[in-house]
């Protein structure tokens, strides 16, 4: 027990760690009682040696009860609590936060308490997967209408096809139609070269390139210094002409010695190669023919 | 309200019980001793030891001067409660699943568990007669093959003991011959706990098929249905509201791998006339094992998985509260 005495002397080390562990530097815990208020002082040392002072405060009931319960409350202590103080032991009993009954007044409340609760609730009501066939909260493969509703579906999705086909394919030349509703039609995934657009990609940046395709020719063995002016002036005579494409070096800007001309009409191509093949131009023998269609 | 945390067990809490003027309350759990506590202010008054397994059950008796417990050291021991005193040593070989004092306190009873080759008894002794404790010979040793008893409580002035079985049936056993008297079978899963009402007329009964049931003590008659979407594992009636606790989650094993906004680990009050829960108390770590009302209404207690008793003294709130039927 911790007492004044040693609180001065403190004659070796050996003492010293002792009176440590008996926590006998510390003044000794105090209690007063005022009215129906106990207050309890406590102090204590830490494993870092700072020093607590813990005060606690109890209020002290008196109430009435039988005098079989009177009796069992001056009962003493036994087993692990033998040694124990009057009153309760903080190494057991404590007093935890303050909690609340949560009233539930009706079924709604206590359904919406438990979606709140429960986040999986929450993605319940979203819809993660979308069945094509019935639309449906689940996978397509395991659609319980697959068997019935899928080949139905099919059937009336071809029958629609044929009739809005027609009329979609204008105005699909016209202006290149989204890829987007070719998607949905399916549901599958297209690869954007497979889309509806796919075929005639660049359509739009490049008019009549198959009708080009047709009418193009492939001018070779031009000289160096060629210009694509100078092609123009050379075929012009021919007919209208749509593009010329000079090749050229793209450090020097000099003629790679080959032209693709395009004319508007083929025949205008066809006299062009009659005319200007084998023809003379800046000393060296052009060589002009039908260009091949492109690769791509 | 500020619930008192008792902090007596290192292990799950089995079972929690109030002496009859609540006063005291008793708590076991899988831990070797049994706590007594001071029901107003949390404070221990002692502990049994002597177990060397887990306590499954506890009783005291109505003048709350024996204590009786049952364990799967394959004991059933009977206490002093002022003191702490082992009285009597009951062998078994199984674990001792349920253990009662009759209204009387004379008269006991315990059922062993169906385990290591050894069938399910549910034995009587009489303690007044100090050559049964002595011989460990009980008076009357009904043999259960069928499914084994899981909770028991006894009945009205002391003729038969209520059984909760394995596989959901509830029993009606004569303490004087041993036959089944009544039987029910409401429930689908097995049975974790039975209480009665105050004055025995009512039991009810908690199982793992996410039910709590009401029956009439003398006919077992299903009165009402308590359901949840978690197992119970049980369930009080209010001795002075038509209130009934119940105390469940899912299982232990599944605990951690569920977070505790979602686990539902707390009490949950149900109107009995009404079959419609009005309120929840939260405050546990893990599932609810046992649950139990003081004898004045006034507060209640629960035992979780988390190895805490937790005392709640109700606020006024709940006193006022009505149900919109």
């Amino acid at each position: 027990m911790p007492s004044n005495e040693y609180d001065d002397s403190k004659p070796s080390w050996a003492d010293q760690v002792e009176e440590e562990g008996d926590e006998g530097t510390l003044p000794s815990p105090k209690e007063t009682i005022k009215g129906n208020i106990k207050t309890v002082t406590e102090y204590k040392i830490d494993e870092d040696g700072k020093k607590f002072k813990i005060v606690r405060t109890f209020k002290i009931e008196t109430r009435k009860a039988s005098k079989a319960v009177a009796r069992r409350k001056n009962w003493k202590k036994f087993g692990n609590s033998e040694y124990d103080a009057p009153g309760p032991n903080v190494a057991t009993t404590t007093v935890s936060d303050d909690v609340f009954m949560t009233f539930i007044s009706s079924k709604e409340d206590l359904n919406a308490q438990d979606q709140d609760e429960d986040p999986m609730n929450k993605l319940k009501g979203q819809k993660i997967v979308s069945c094509r066939i019935c639309k449906g909260d689940h996978w397509t493969t395991r659609c319980p209408y697959k068997d019935t509703l899928g080949p139905m579906q099919k059937e009336l999705a071809e029958q629609l096809g044929l009739s809005t086909g027609d009329k979609e394919k204008p105005a699909g030349s016209a202006e290149p139609e989204p890829a987007q509703p070719a998607q949905n039609k399916t549901g599958k995934y297209v690869p954007p070269s497979l889309r509806d657009g796919g075929t005639r990609r660049g359509e739009s940046m490049q008019p009549n390139r198959r009708a080009d395709d047709n009418a193009t020719i492939r001018v070779t063995n031009l000289s160096e210094d060629t210009r694509e002016t100078d092609l123009q002036e050379l075929f012009r005579p021919f007919g209208s002409i749509s593009r010329i494409y000079l090749a050229k070096d793209k450090n020097t800007g000099q003629s790679k010695g080959f032209a693709f001309i395009s004319f508007h009409r083929r025949e205008d191509a066809a006299r062009a190669i009659a005319g200007v093949s084998g023809f003379g131009y800046d000393h060296l023998i052009l060589n002009v023919e039908w260009a091949k269609p492109s690769n791509n | 309200m500020k619930p008192i945390l008792l902090q007596g067990h290192e292990r799950s809490i089995t079972q929690i019980k109030y002496n009859r003027e609540g006063d005291l309350l008793f708590s076991v759990a899988k831990d070797t001793v049994a706590n007594a506590w001071y029901s107003v202010n949390g404070e221990r008054l002692g502990t049994y030891n002597g177990h060397t397994g887990a306590v499954w059950c506890v009783d005291c008796d109505w003048d709350t001067k024996n204590v009786l417990t049952g364990s799967a050291d394959n004991s059933c021991r009977l206490w002093d409660c002022e003191t702490g005193k082992q009285l009597a040593l009951l062998q078994t070989s199984s674990a001792v699943r349920t253990c009662g004092f009759d209204f009387s306190g004379n008269i006991i009873m315990f059922s062993t568990d169906k385990q290591m080759g050894y069938q399910c008894y549910l034995n009587f002794f009489d303690l007044r007669d100090p050559q049964q404790i002595e011989d460990n010979q009980p008076y009357l040793s009904v043999p259960c093959s069928e499914s084994k008893i899981t909770s028991a409580v006894w009945g009205p002035l002391g003729e038969f003991v209520i059984a909760g079985h394995e596989n959901g049936e509830i029993n009606q056993f004569s303490a004087k011959s041993g036959e089944i008297l009544k039987k029910a079978k409401e429930h689908t899963k097995q049975i974790n706990d039975m209480q009665s009402s105050v004055d025995l007329t009512m039991v009810i009964s908690a199982s793992k098929d996410n039910t709590a049931k009401l029956f009439d003590s003398t006919s077992l008659e299903h009165i009402k249905t308590f359901k949840t979407e978690r197992p119970v594992n049980s369930a009080a009636i209010s001795p002075i509201m038509d209130h009934v606790v119940m105390g469940g989650g899912q299982e232990a094993m599944e605990v951690t791998t569920t977070s505790t906004r979602i686990g539902k680990f707390e009490a949950r009050f149900f109107h009995a006339a009404y079959e419609e829960e009005f309120g929840r108390v939260k405050g546990h770590f893990g599932p609810i094992n046992c649950v139990a009302f003081h004898p004045d209404g006034k507060s209640y207690s629960s035992g979780g998985e988390d190895g805490y008793v937790r005392i709640h003294y109700f606020d006024p709130q709940y006193f006022d509260f009505e149900l919109e039927a």
